[in-house]
């Protein structure tokens, strides 16, 4: 799948702060400064110097799909609640969802960016209504408008999440409360958690800048700021530029039995302790709750966010590459195949080479008489002691031969024997005449062999077993040399088997 | 030349307009058809590169069963010459003889008479051992030339024990005439 990391590209992981932008992708990573008006909201200079650098910093190609950005917003301006509603269908969840936001809230659901985590609830029991829990988070459009625009000008697909909730991420789970401190240039943020589940964040004027003074009074001011807002008997206390005692100081100087903790998150550019969160939401599917610009269904929102031009052009190109490519293909590919079908027809003529080479191969292999399987089955068929004056063989299949044997019996025998071997079609005994002294039989025989699709016919009617019974019988005797190599032996086999 | 008035200039516009979208679709039209054309030749090109490949298709398998049969009888027929066949395969025939140490008799050729498929035919006679007589007859068609025999005549010698005379015929074949005539089998060769 590395492979098509081209087509998925890494994704973007982005903290937005008051006063500066955090971004990593894989390795790499940036840091730039924001600009504000006194609303908060982000000058149109600073907005087009962090597109610049954001679109410097990622070298999105155009062709590629968007680059899916991850953000952590601060707790500037968000409002956090806690809500219950009664279960019910999607459409009435979401309406009662929407008034109850309105009642909770100072700004009507239309101006706000929100989101909604769920926390489940209580078991329904009777007589009751099954009820849901949800952690509500939200606050002014404008604001996370700004941060949409820019990093949606630089091709990024952007999803916003509290970065209190992208910290507490990286912290093992509790059943206790505690409270998480991140401490940044000149603010820092304190969260209470219950549960896991942030209650309350807000933003303290005071940062490192202020740490790296003596730890006199300047830890007293954070000490006055953050002791009332404490929750539970732990400060996780996170933050890029803490001096290594900093934590035992603090629990010193507050003084009340709170433990402080540092949440030991690697650095290096554009890494801090919400990012590293990020990066792990990614790994878990993404955060759990997502803040968001217009609360439309998924199907309406993806189709909102299409860019219809880019898309129609896509299309119509595609439309065009399919309506021209055959006639393209034609023009570049038809030189190429000319010359091809070019060389193959002059090559033609090797063809029919091949075919006048192979008929006469096999017009020659199927001409070549059987002559040493005739002279086997002779040599197995005849009695010991027999004399042969002579044999003779021709091409169509005709033997004849003169020789002379102790009695007639053995012409008998030696006649079953050739018949009984199923390499003739008839062996017929022309004279049989005894010598004078009556000790010998002078004999003329002829005899004619079957034909190749006679044979083979047999040979195929013959069942497996029998053939290898055949092999078997057929083992015992002693070929004649030069038999063994040249004669083929199967279909010898074969025609004795047969009878 | 006098100023053209608004409706003089609104007519030479339309003209103007309708002109060229008159050269654009007659031009548009040109060079459709000239895309076409080159792609009517092309599929047609296609279609014929198909159906060669189609015909060269079963020769993979017969250029197998060439090689297997060339290697088989230690031989390429194309690679033949028609005035040398019959004096090398003679030769290669009395060589194999002398090599498996039979004696040799007369040798006679006779050049064949008529359009058949026979080159010459070679009538030999020889003696020696059974088994070198055996070897010989199986090695044969291994001497590198279209030879097949047409018959064979064994006597016995009496003058030297275990030995046999043999009288052969041989014919040479002309692959010459070979053309692309069906391959007869061995039923065909005995009728």
């Amino acid at each position: 799948m590395k492979n098509l990391s081209f087509l998925n590209p890494p994704p973007l992981y982005v903290e937005i702060g008051q006063g500066s932008l955090k971004a990593l992708r894989e390795d790499d990573g940036m840091e730039l400064t924001l600009e504000r008006h006194s609303d908060g909201r982000l000058t149109a200079p600073c907005k087009e110097k962090t597109v610049l650098a954001l679109k410097n910093f990622l070298k999105a190609k155009n062709w590629q799909p968007r680059i899916r950005a991850v953000c952590a917003v601060g707790a500037r301006g968000v409002s956090l609640r806690r809500l219950s509603l009664p279960a019910g269908t999607r459409e009435e969840f979401h309406q009662r969802l929407l008034l109850q936001i309105e009642g909770e809230f100072p700004l009507p659901p239309d101006e706000l960016a929100w989101g909604c985590q769920p926390l489940g609830g209580p078991p329904p029991s009777n007589g009751i209504m099954a009820k849901q829990e949800l952690l509500v988070a939200a606050v002014r459009k404008e604001a996370v408008a700004d941060y949409h625009e820019i990093l949606r000008a630089c091709g990024t697909d952007p999803v916003f999440t509290l970065a209190a909730l992208a910290r507490s991420n990286l912290c093992a789970p509790a059943v206790d409360s505690f409270t998480m401190l991140d401490i940044g240039n000149s603010q820092s943020e304190l969260t209470s958690f219950e549960n896991n589940v942030p209650t309350n964040s807000r933003i303290i004027f005071w940062g490192s800048e202020n740490v790296s003074g003596s730890a006199g009074a300047k830890s007293d001011a954070l000490e006055q700021a953050i002791k009332n807002s404490l929750t539970g008997t732990k400060l996780i206390v996170s933050g890029n530029k803490l001096s290594e005692d900093f934590t035992s100081r603090l629990t010193k100087t507050l003084g009340n039995g709170c433990q402080c903790e540092r949440l030991e998150v690697a650095g290096g550019k554009g890494r801090s302790a919400a990012i590293a969160g990020l990066e792990k939401f990614a790994g878990q599917g993404g955060p759990a709750l997502v803040i968001r610009l217009e609360q439309t269904s998924g199907a309406a929102a993806s189709l909102a966010a299409l860019d219809w031009k880019k898309w129609g052009a896509r299309i119509g190109a595609l439309l065009t590459a399919l309506l021209l490519l055959p006639y393209a293909e034609a023009l570049l590919l038809k030189p190429h195949l000319a010359k091809k079908v070019a060389a193959f027809k002059a090559e033609a003529a090797r063809l029919t080479v091949i075919d006048r080479e192979l008929d006469f191969l096999r017009d020659l292999k199927s001409s070549q008489p059987p002559y040493l399987d005739v002279l086997y089955v002779l040599s197995k068929s005849v009695p010991p002691g027999t004399r042969f004056d002579s044999l003779s063989l021709n091409s169509h299949g005709e033997v004849s031969l003169r020789c002379a044997f102790h009695d007639g019996q053995q012409v008998a025998d030696f006649r079953t024997k050739l018949i009984d071997s199923g390499f003739f079609a008839n062996v017929t005994v022309e004279e049989q005449v005894p010598t004078p002294d009556h000790q010998k039989v002078n004999v003329r025989i002829s005899a004619q062999e079957k034909t190749l699709t006679q044979l083979q016919a047999l040979s195929a009617s013959l069942p497996a077993d029998e053939t290898g019974k055949g092999e078997k019988s057929a083992s015992p005797g002693v070929k004649p040399p030069g038999v063994a190599t040249a004669a083929p032996t199967t279909p010898l086999v074969s025609r004795k088997e047969t009878k | 030349m006098r100023p053209l008035n608004d409706r003089e200039k609104r007519t030479i516009r339309f003209a103007g307009i309708g002109i060229a979208i008159y050269l654009a679709l007659f031009g548009g039209f040109q060079v459709w058809k000239f895309f076409d054309q080159k792609r009517s030749d092309y599929r047609q090109l296609a279609h014929e590169a198909q159906n060669l490949r189609r015909q060269a298709r079963p020769y993979r398998d017969k250029v197998l069963v060439v090689k297997k049969l060339m290697d088989e009888f230690h031989m390429d027929p194309a690679g033949l010459k028609k005035e040398m066949v019959v004096s090398d395969a003679s030769a290669a025939i009395q060589h194999a003889a002398r090599a498996g140490g039979l004696q040799l008799g007369p040798v006679r050729e006779s050049p064949a008479r008529g359009s058949g498929k026979t080159l010459a035919t070679v009538q030999m006679e020889s003696s020696g051992q059974v088994p070198a007589v055996l070897a010989f007859l199986a090695g044969l068609n291994r001497i590198g030339f279209p030879v097949v025999v047409d018959s064979v005549q064994f006597t016995a010698d009496n003058s030297r024990p275990g030995q046999v005379k043999m009288n052969l015929t041989i014919i040479i074949l002309d692959f010459d005439r070979q053309k692309s005539e069906q391959p007869k089998n061995l039923e065909a060769a005995h009728a």
